[in-house]
């Protein structure tokens, strides 16, 4: 097997967009590895990948990280800003360190691996996919979601999993609060191992030790009160967010 | 007996100004539902507030030498998203069809739509959960907008357009997002949204992803990463603080502001949004066009009103106020036999009548254009749908050169308030133009 060496681009010496249009460029010739220098915290990196390829950045990266991406994968070696990989159609995001605000906003598919913890609004929106964060998160989590599979390890902040529609909620920690609507369900044994599937292929194994066993998690669904108008109901509507 | 004796056997029937039938109508319907009335269209107020028809333009005579009506040419092409766009968006005339979801809208309407106005080059706009399948096949020219609800986003469609248009709000509901009730929430509509069947489906009223301008400047970046810079970027706002909010977006780095008024309309909305929330169309576009001046991007940032505009009359106005194109949507339905009296039977089994209908919301519209049921929609036929609305593109047009011509213009582009005069006071303090018969703007 011939080993393909990683093409860098060093982000410090060049705009953004020549930045993008770099990695466009070098995955639609066939580079598989592209290895990112300097990003500085910049925002907008990686925006619409649209070819498989794997780019990894050395540093952190700022907002809308791998936003509208079809198909890549990222690897962020730091922190990632607002909006990570925001309305993704498929591709694999991997971030080592903390996500900010909306992270996996809106994604209908693909993988959002988050080793630390993620703020706000993590998987807002979300129309499919899995989002998988190590850490804790902040509040309103899960809020609106439609679609996916959204896994917290950690601890939520409040209102999770808010007005959801048919997102699958799995938390490993404690829930700060519950949202409107939102319910906790059984979780079957099948569950649990898939979680452990999930947990194993998704995690360092250091990391992955440290986290609970699948069956410890606490599954949270919509509980369907608020996908149509009920007036015995007027409590849950006055609550909503 | 004397004709003007009073008859005490006849009961006077004295009304309450303030608790009208409508009024009670609308009290009794709560005592029954426990929830707000819901509807679609857009406001059913009878404007007493300043509107287009509140000006009349002044032709050209000794002071000022008018083109030949009928014969001297007067440009009607329109350029928008020259500040950063590679690619501004080059239409042949200022009128642009505005963005109605399909899911609100059935496929045989955004079809006949997205087929007239790639027949007389102008755009049409997606709408709420994506580019529609009929936008797919038919459209020439479409802008995509990026709403808070993200339904249906696609990248690859996204690439496609013309143009993008990030949307924060809308006319007839600004600061409140979309509606639309599990009627019409369809197999396929739910699909192309991601959402269970039958759901009534309330949308997001803030992006996901981001919160206030200062977000927003790199949220229009990405958007530009995205498209490589190809294409204008559009900022879509309801009109409600809007000399505020336009400054903002033209700062954060639209190519192109889009201004929506109150009069604008929606398939579904609480029926308060509609009617008590926002700034007329009027007032929006002086706003708006004071707004651009005010930070010195008059000219630079191109201005798209919206709201309530029913013909040429109304786009001439706004133009000449400071639009640089206008939207239609209700008048497009309406080219599509909106209201139109057949199937009167299916109008009152729905409660009301031709001309009266505003029941989009119930997905049960007697001419197909508002419904996802298969039956309905065979109503609309696309090719004869898209030929009256691209004969109303077409009407609407020669009236604004009508009028730019009377005004001695040889392109529509060049209307200014100078061109009108005020037939009220408020108009004439709104926009800045004499009042008739004076000399003299009041309020400066």
């Amino acid at each position: 097997m011939v080993e393909i060496a990683a093409t860098a681009i060093d982000a410090a010496t060049l705009s953004t967009r020549e930045v993008n249009a770099l990695m466009r460029a070098r995955l639609e010739s066939g580079s598989t590895e592209i290895c990112v220098e300097n990003p500085n915290a910049r925002h907008n990196l990686a925006v619409a990948l649209l070819r498989p390829g794997r780019v990894r950045f050395l540093g952190s990266v700022g907002y809308y990280c791998g936003g509208l991406m079809d198909g890549a994968e990222i690897h962020v070696e730091g922190s990632a800003g607002w909006g990570l990989a925001e309305s993704m159609s498929q591709g694999h995001v991997v971030v080592h360190g903390g996500a900010g605000n909306g992270a996996a906003a809106a994604i209908r598919g693909g993988t959002v691996v988050i080793h630390g913890d993620a703020a706000a609004r993590l998987g807002v929106s979300m129309k499919g996919g899995l989002v998988l964060v190590a850490g804790d998160c902040g509040y309103m989590a899960g809020f609106m979601g439609q679609k996916g599979t959204l896994v917290v390890c950690g601890n939520t902040g409040q209102a999770f999993a808010d007005s959801m529609y048919a997102t699958t909620c799995y938390v490993g920690g404690s829930i700060g609060a519950l949202g409107t609507d939102a319910v906790i369900e059984p979780l079957s044994a099948e569950e649990a191992a898939t979680l452990d599937g999930l947990l194993a292929e998704h995690l360092p194994a250091e990391l992955r030790a440290q986290k609970p066993a699948g069956r410890d998690f606490k599954k949270v669904v919509a509980g369907r009160k608020l996908w149509n108008f009920d007036k015995h109901n007027w409590k849950a509507w006055q609550d909503a967010l | 007996m004397d004709d003007t004796a009073v008859d005490s056997t006849r009961p006077l029937l004295q009304s309450s100004g303030t608790y009208t039938a409508e009024v009670m109508r609308g009290i009794h319907t709560k005592a029954e539902t426990g929830i707000y009335e819901i509807r679609g269209y857009g406001t059913l107020r009878q404007r007493r507030w300043a509107t287009f028809d509140d000006l009349t333009f002044l032709p050209c005579g000794l002071t000022r030498i008018p083109l030949e009506g009928y014969r001297e040419k007067c440009s009607t092409k329109t350029v928008l998203g020259g500040r950063f766009a590679k690619r501004p968006l080059e239409l042949e005339i200022p009128i642009m069809i505005t963005g109605m979801s399909w899911g609100a809208l059935s496929y045989n309407a955004k079809a006949a739509l997205a087929k007239a106005a790639a027949k007389v080059g102008t755009s049409n706009t997606t709408g709420d959960g994506g580019l529609s399948p009929a936008e797919r096949e038919f459209a020439k020219d479409y802008v995509y907008e990026v709403l808070p609800s993200r339904y249906g986003i696609d990248v690859h469609d996204l690439r496609g357009a013309s143009a993008i248009e990030l949307t924060i709000g809308q006319g007839a509901k600004p600061g409140t997002g979309g509606l639309l009730l599990g009627s019409k929430i369809s197999e396929t509509i739910a699909h192309q949204r991601d959402l269970p069947v039958g759901v009534d489906q309330r949308s997001p009223a803030r992006h996901p992803d981001m919160l206030g301008p200062d977000d927003m400047v790199i949220k229009i970046e990405e958007l530009r990463e995205a498209t490589d810079g190809q294409v204008p970027i559009f900022v879509k706002l309801g009109a409600s603080r809007t000399f505020d909010d336009v400054k903002l977006a033209a700062k954060a780095g639209a190519d192109v502001v889009v201004v929506d008024g109150m009069e604008g309309g929606t398939g579904a909305s609480p029926a308060i949004l509609q009617e008590h929330t926002g700034i007329p169309t009027l007032a929006a576009v002086c706003e708006a066009r004071a707004a651009l001046e005010d930070c010195g991007l008059y000219g630079e940032v191109q201005l798209i009103i919206a709201g309530g505009i029913r013909d040429g009359v109304d786009a001439a106005k706004a133009m000449a106020l400071g639009a640089d194109a206008v939207y239609i949507g209700t008048a497009a339905l309406i080219s599509l036999n909106c209201n139109k009296p057949l199937y009167v039977e299916d109008y009152k089994a729905l409660g009301t009548e031709p001309y009266h209908c505003h029941h989009c919301h119930t997905g049960r519209c007697p001419v197909g254009i508002t419904t996802q049921d298969p039956e309905l929609m065979k109503r609309l036929d696309i090719e004869q749908g898209a030929e009256r609305a691209l004969n109303l593109l077409r009407a609407m047009t020669l009236e604004i050169q009508m009028l730019a011509r009377a005004c001695g213009k040889s392109d529509v582009h060049h209307l200014e308030p100078e061109d009108m005069a005020a037939l009220t006071m408020e108009a004439s303090i709104i926009c800045g133009v004499p009042l008739a018969g004076t000399r003299k703007v009041f309020g400066r």
